[in-house]
């Protein structure tokens, strides 16, 4: 299998704070690769640095096979990385299907100055099945700033999709989100994960061992352990990391007898 | 519903009301008015420009002055020194007010909030002075006077902007045209993004959006706006001033667009139009009358943060839901009177 994300010696300082150390890590397409670890382990920085957001300290970026160090965000965003964000990000003030309608026109590389922008029908039809793709159709005309919160991680996740993305950088798409939210959302990013390649950073260890077929655990910037949930619930040093996190064991646990 | 309803009757209105200025006002007013009401268009497309930045992109510039004084002077100096005809005048107006902000945004535009108005205001201020100690060029604080080519000539007749009438047409004309312009580009793919990068830059950038180089575009097509007002204030004035180019002018456009309304297509008008009538009415009797313009936009930001179009139309999106509950009602009482 190919690597769909690589990255060389990948470094990020913020001062005297590694964030990211010394990275080294190939992440084969057709899987769906989950970051975990404990708070400031670094998971989002790495995010940061491989869609482009922060510049790097040292190392090298490879996004299936082409080298993407030191792109700008837009630029990488048109290679087909799209990502959401932690703190969940839209355009607080337009509406649902305006949010979708602005990010798809924005892949399209030449944004007409006096054409009506509704009058792109092609458009039209690919935020229409966005939109019944993440079940928000209802909501469409809603301003994207008075969703409650798991609706705007969803349109956040209709947003990455509507440009069909190569790679997909989901940042904890769960939080905040009520289970039967979680359910949906999860359901979703595993029929995506079949034609998409996706690496999710997730707290929940139940939607991590759920959906991920290859895991990866992060402390201090390093990476501490990686291999399938099976190997990952049997790795002595995971349970000592996660040994002060109680209820997240009971997964691991679990996953473990599974 | 209602307030397309309402505002589009507005629109039809006050488009009639433009058109048949030169008659009607001298006969309700007087024919000063005819000149003001030229001078609110010319200054409104001015307020457009500063809104295009801030309403629409989040940029807030207090340099716009700058784009205009180059409209001006573009004008004055390529019909009094290089001898242009009334086109190629303003041609060259227009261009140097653009290739300005080009060279100024390429600066600019890489920064945001108050160190991009910071950086505007340092532009305006450099090329005032600039301006007023390049006395043989520009005429410094005194200007440059110069006489009208005409606009067009068939043969022997000629129409210049000597003629009141034709004068006033032809600012409407523009006005027209420049406003046409901003209500296609805010509605079009581009305008999308302009908001986009207003709403949220990062995850603008995430989309895919070259914010930089968009940002740029959108000071460049504001300088346009800004050009194409000094250059017809430069035919209205018969004459082109540094004094124009000073950061006050800047900071009248600015007030304008966000009393008006920033990020609404005719909130620039609106405010413009009430600060040059205040500035009309009240100037002759009181001195003092820019305390008036100052507590009024105070209050304006403080009441009503999206200007006065903003408030004009919460009030009327009131009404709309007012009647339709009442209309529910109405069917609500019928379905139980069986
Ligand atoms: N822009 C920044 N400037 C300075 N320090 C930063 C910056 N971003 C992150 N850090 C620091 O880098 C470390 C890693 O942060 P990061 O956000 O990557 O952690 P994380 O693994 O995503 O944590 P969490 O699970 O809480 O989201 C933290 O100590 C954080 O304080
Ligand atoms: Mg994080």
């Amino acid at each position: 299998m190919s690597a769909i994300l690589r990255t060389e010696n990948l470094t990020k300082k913020f001062g005297g704070l590694i964030a990211v150390d010394n990275f080294t890590l190939s992440l084969e397409s057709g899987r769906l690769h989950a970051i975990i670890g404990p708070n400031g382990a670094g998971k989002t920085t790495f995010f940061n640095l491989v869609s482009g957001i922060l510049p790097l300290t040292s190392g090298k970026v490879f996004f299936g096979g082409r080298e993407i160090t030191g792109l700008k965000p837009h630029e990488i965003s048109r290679l087909g990385i799209k990502r959401t964000l932690q703190i969940k990000s839209v355009f607080p003030q337009m509406t649902v299907a305006e949010n979708l309608w602005v990010t798809r026109q924005a892949s399209q590389g030449f944004l007409h100055p006096f054409r009506a922008a509704t009058r792109d029908t092609q458009t039209r039809e690919r935020v229409d099945q966005t939109l019944e793709q993440i079940g928000m159709t209802a909501l469409a005309d809603r301003t994207a700033g008075t969703l409650s919160y798991g609706d705007v991680a969803l349109l956040e996740i209709g947003m990455a999709l509507i440009s069909e993305p190569k790679l997909l950088l989901l940042d904890e798409p769960t939080c905040g989100m009520s289970p039967a939210e979680t359910e949906r959302a999860v359901a979703k990013i595993k029929e995506l994960a079949r034609s998409i390649d996706i690496i999710i950073i997730e707290h929940d260890m139940e939607v991590v061992f759920g959906i991920a077929s290859d895991i990866i655990v992060m402390t201090q910037g390093a990476i501490l352990a990686r291999g399938t949930p099976q190997e990952i619930s049997n790795d002595e040093r995971v349970r000592e990391a996660y040994l002060g996190r109680p209820e997240d064991e009971d997964y691991v646990e679990e996953a473990a007898h599974a | 519903m209602i307030r397309t309803f309402v505002e589009r009757f507005l629109l039809v209105a006050f488009a009639a009301f433009l058109v048949s200025v030169p008659w009607v006002v001298p006969v309700i007013a007087n024919k000063f008015w005819v000149s003001v009401i030229a001078e609110i268009l010319i200054w409104s497309i001015f307020a457009a420009s500063v809104n295009l930045l801030f309403g629409y992109v989040g940029l807030l510039s207090f340099g716009q002055a700058l784009f205009f004084g180059f409209g001006m002077y573009g004008v004055g100096i390529g019909i009094d020194q290089l001898h242009l005809s009334f086109w190629s005048a303003f041609a060259f107006g227009v261009s140097a007010a653009m290739a300005m902000a080009l060279i100024t945004g390429i600066f600019a535009v890489r920064l945001t909030w108050h160190y991009f108005a910071i950086i505007t205001i340092v532009f305006s201020l450099i090329f005032y002075f600039l301006a007023v100690r390049l006395k043989p060029l520009t005429g410094g604080d005194d200007g440059i006077n110069f006489s009208l080519p005409p606009v067009f000539s068939f043969g022997a007749t000629r129409y210049s902007l000597t003629d009141q009438t034709f004068q006033y047409f032809f600012i409407l004309a523009i006005f027209a045209i420049c406003f046409y312009l901003m209500y296609l580009v805010t509605r079009s793919p581009l305008g999308r993004a302009f908001l986009a990068i207003r709403e949220n830059d990062l995850r603008a950038s995430l989309i895919g959006l070259n914010v930089y180089v968009l940002r740029l575009i959108a000071f460049v097509m504001a300088g346009f706006l800004a050009g194409v007002s000094g250059a017809l204030f430069a035919f209205f004035g018969r004459y082109a001033s540094a004094t124009y180019m000073f950061y006050h002018v800047s900071g009248d456009g600015v007030v304008w667009a966000i009393v008006g309304g920033a990020g609404t297509l005719f909130g620039p008008v609106v405010g413009t139009t009430l600060f040059i009538f205040i500035r009309e009415l009240v100037s002759t009797h009181w001195e003092h009358h820019s305390l008036i313009v100052g507590v009024m936009a105070i209050l304006v930001v403080m009441l009503a943060p999206k200007g006065l179009v903003g408030l004009w139309r919460e009030g009327l999106s009131r009404i709309g839901e007012q009647k339709t509950s009442s209309e529910l009602n109405a069917k609500a009482r019928l379905r139980s009177q069986p």
